[in-house]
């Protein structure tokens, strides 16, 4: 109305959600997996904090990336942790990959119609060796890909990885052809490119970097011994290995 | 939904209608009196404004000015916003008091059962937290929210805890928090002031960095007071001091050109 | 055992001074009446039989079925009574097939024996917002045949819940005297082929009628076909090569 009145009450709704920023990207390789993401957490234009982890270990050989609305991220983790929980006391064994990317896509849709609003990266190795990455949107839709970027700056990094990772829009050499998987070492080089040019250009990115690395059984380590302070976070010997590199990133 | 007791279907009370101000033969006979639903908190009413917090060397500070807002009016003048649970944890709440005060009876009705169970375990700030961020997380799922950012801050077994969680179940932990007002004007100030010195800040250093944002924020923010306390947790245990009253200077206001109601 | 009859065996759910639930062991003794069942276990999978008694010429032999599959991997054959089976199969396919679309992937054999003996007792008064349950004990013995991750194996459940593994195992009225055959005849390098044999043999030696394809069913689990029940034709083939 133009007096400022209304012919009918407005009702002001509670808005249950809110978005934390930060971003996350994971890369299958041919024997192992890289999960990061950053660890700023912010809602507008204020940082809460400049470290809330947002990548999770969940296995020996899984591991879980969570973005979007941080209340919800951390509610699903320590779900789908119970529910590891539960399963190893069922059949006294760990979930594999791809039953964990399934029971998440279950729990996901489970809560279709009051969505956890997040988006999830697994990555981790598969039952047959392989690295893999399975990407999810909040209702549960899910595939395997080789790479996926998502969250606050999936619009910045995916096209880099597209085009790192898939060589998009790249001709291969005379003769060549472009290589189906790349080492450990230029992966983790375009896991820390995508993420301080992510910070430079995005306001929600920044402040630490966590990758974590999985490496398939029997795989030698030697291309991890270069980064400084490579922590292991395996906890059974003669199995798949988990490692995790902490790096800073731009405060600003 | 009516508020009248009496229309609540119950019988006849003196202590609900002690006046006999309702006619009995005008009593509505039968009507569902919930048939609209219960209202949930759909905005806050009596509010507190910004908390302030910070880690320093043998403990954790916080501060939190004593005045219940009612929108624009400053309708209680020395209400308490920092609350202590257990032996090493405090409590400091912005927001809406009255669902404040229900959280403080939750505080109190978990720290009795918890004492009753005999087995000398203490609830310690990390616990009172997680359990808050549930409560305040399945509030929000059941769209029924708790309307309040509480900062949790304490220590136990020589480890400094301070942690934040709102309405909507989010959570984080740092250094030093504000909620409110004070997340724009006085984390800026925090951090310059704490961040790499958690660990070498005196208790005096600490408390002049508090009353200065204490001040900064009086001065920027409409809804605080010039009244407010601090409270500590160390070692010793947790203490509330008695409301502080600022010192401030209004002087330099007439000096200021540009704005406000000076005609030149 | 009747000599000890007491007041104690007519509650489901009382111990007798010896510490004993009387239903429980009555339970499985009525499995003895039960018609003779066989499983054997082999690297190359796991191998089935029942005996199927043709009580008349006009009863339809095909009718008779005592050999189940639970899902693709999982076979089940029993001894007691056949309807009480139904039930506990019939949990254990939707527990397999709920696990398929949770996990997308294959449920353990022992993860589903586990959740059928879960049933078994769940027999006397019902405890708050529980379901309504049942009445008695389940009156039959499970064979349960599967290939997972860990290979082809076989359990046995009987009505207290409780499962085994065994390599060869017979139930029902014949099973002491096939139970020891089988200790005799079983080793580690058995083929499918062999594991077919034994089992037709010992089931010659304890059935009162001339066995032919008609009065047993057989029924195998391997990992490249799953489970699969023997047709008359190769039933036939495989009795002649006895």
């Amino acid at each position: 109305m133009p007096d400022g009145s209304f012919s009918h009450p407005q009702q002001r709704q509670f808005n249950p959600y809110t978005e934390n920023g930060g971003t996350i990207l994971a890369i299958a390789g041919k024997d192992f997996s890289v999960i990061a993401g950053d660890t700023r957490q912010s809602e507008g234009y204020s940082i809460q904090t400049r470290y809330a982890p947002k990548v999770f270990r969940l296995t020996d050989r899984a591991v879980l990336a969570v973005n979007g609305f941080a209340a919800d991220g951390n509610m699903f983790v320590k779900k789908v942790q119970q529910r590891l929980e539960w399963y190893r006391h069922a059949h006294a064994k760990d979930m594999p990959l791809g039953a964990i990317a399934r029971l998440i896509q279950t729990m996901l849709y489970g809560r279709r119609f009051f969505p956890y609003y997040v988006y999830n990266i697994l990555g981790g190795i598969e039952e047959d060796g392989t690295g893999a990455v399975y990407s999810f949107d909040p209702v549960g839709s899910y595939e395997r890909e080789a790479c996926r970027a998502a969250g606050a700056a999936q619009s910045l990094v995916q096209p880099f990885l597209d085009n790192q990772i898939y060589f998009k829009n790249q001709q291969a050499p005379a003769g060549q052809s472009h290589p189906l998987h790349l080492p450990l070492s230029d992966v983790l080089a375009i896991v820390i490119d995508s993420f301080t040019s992510a910070t430079e250009r995005h306001i929600e990115v920044g402040d630490g970097l966590e990758i974590y690395v999985v490496l398939t059984k029997g795989r030698p380590t030697q291309d991890l011994e270069g980064y400084r302070g490579v922590k292991e976070l395996t906890t059974r010997p003669d199995g798949d290995r988990v490692f995790l590199i902490q790096r800073e990133l731009k405060k600003d | 939904m009516d508020h009248f007791p009496l229309s609540w279907g119950r019988p006849r009370n003196d202590a609900l209608d002690a006046f006999n101000t309702y006619p009995m033969h005008k009593r509505p006979t039968h009507h569902d009196t919930f048939a609209d639903g219960v209202q949930r908190t759909q905005q806050p009413i009596v509010t507190g404004t910004s908390v302030l917090a910070i880690k320093y060397k043998d403990g954790i500070m916080m501060a939190a000015d004593t005045l219940a807002s009612y929108g624009s009016l400053a309708r209680f003048k020395s209400i308490q916003r920092l609350h202590t649970v257990g032996s090493s944890t405090v409590l400091g709440a912005s927001g809406d008091l009255s669902d404040f005060q229900y959280i403080q009876s939750l505080m109190e009705d978990l720290i009795i059962e918890e004492h009753t169970a005999g087995d000398h375990h203490e609830l310690g700030p990390a616990e009172i937290h997680e359990y808050l961020a549930q409560v305040l997380y399945s509030r929000r799922t059941k769209m029924d929210p708790l309307w309040n950012s509480l900062v949790v801050g304490g220590r136990k077994d020589s480890k400094n805890f301070l942690a934040y969680v709102d309405l909507l179940g989010t959570t984080y932990s740092s250094s030093s928090i504000a909620t409110g007002y004070g997340a724009y004007i006085a984390v800026p100030l925090l951090r310059n002031a704490v961040d790499g010195r958690e660990n070498t800040l005196t208790e005096e250093e600490a408390r002049k960095i508090i009353v200065d944002c204490m001040r900064v924020l009086f001065y920027r923010d409409a809804r605080s007071l010039n009244k407010f306390q601090i409270s500590t947790v160390t070692d010793a245990g947790v203490t509330i001091s008695e409301p502080i009253q600022l010192e401030t200077t209004w002087s330099f206001a007439e000096g200021i050109r540009g704005y406000g109601a000076q005609t030149q | 055992m009747f000599l000890t009859r007491s007041e104690y065996d007519r509650g489901v759910n009382t111990f007798s001074p010896e510490g004993r639930l009387f239903q429980v062991e009555y339970a499985i003794e009525a499995i003895k009446l039960g018609s003779t069942t066989i499983g054997i276990s082999t690297k190359e999978g796991v191998v089935l039989a029942v005996e199927k008694r043709v009580q008349s010429p006009l009863l339809e032999a095909s009718s008779i079925e005592k050999i189940m599959e639970i899902d693709r991997h999982l076979g089940c054959a029993m001894s007691g009574l056949i309807a009480d089976a139904r039930t506990m199969i019939d949990h254990a396919r939707v527990t397999s097939q709920n696990h398929a679309f949770t996990y997308d992937e294959r449920i353990k054999v022992e993860s589903v024996t586990q959740a059928v003996c879960d049933l078994a007792l769940r027999f006397g008064e019902s405890v708050h917002d529980e379901d309504a349950m049942m009445s008695r004990p389940f009156g039959v013995a499970l064979l349960i045949a599967g290939v997972d991750e860990k290979g082809p194996q076989l359990f046995h459940t009987d009505p207290s819940g409780t499962f085994v593994r065994y390599e060869a195992k017979a139930v029902g009225s014949g099973s002491e005297a096939a139970q020891s055959e089988l200790q005799d005849k079983w080793h580690k390098q058995m083929t499918l082929k062999e594991a077919h044999i034994l089992t037709l043999r010992v089931l010659k030696q304890v059935m009162e009628e001339k066995l032919d394809q008609h009065n047993v069913q057989l029924a195998q689990v391997t990992p490249d076909k799953g489970f699969e029940i023997l047709d008359e034709v190769r039933l036939k083939a495989l009795i002649d090569d006895m």
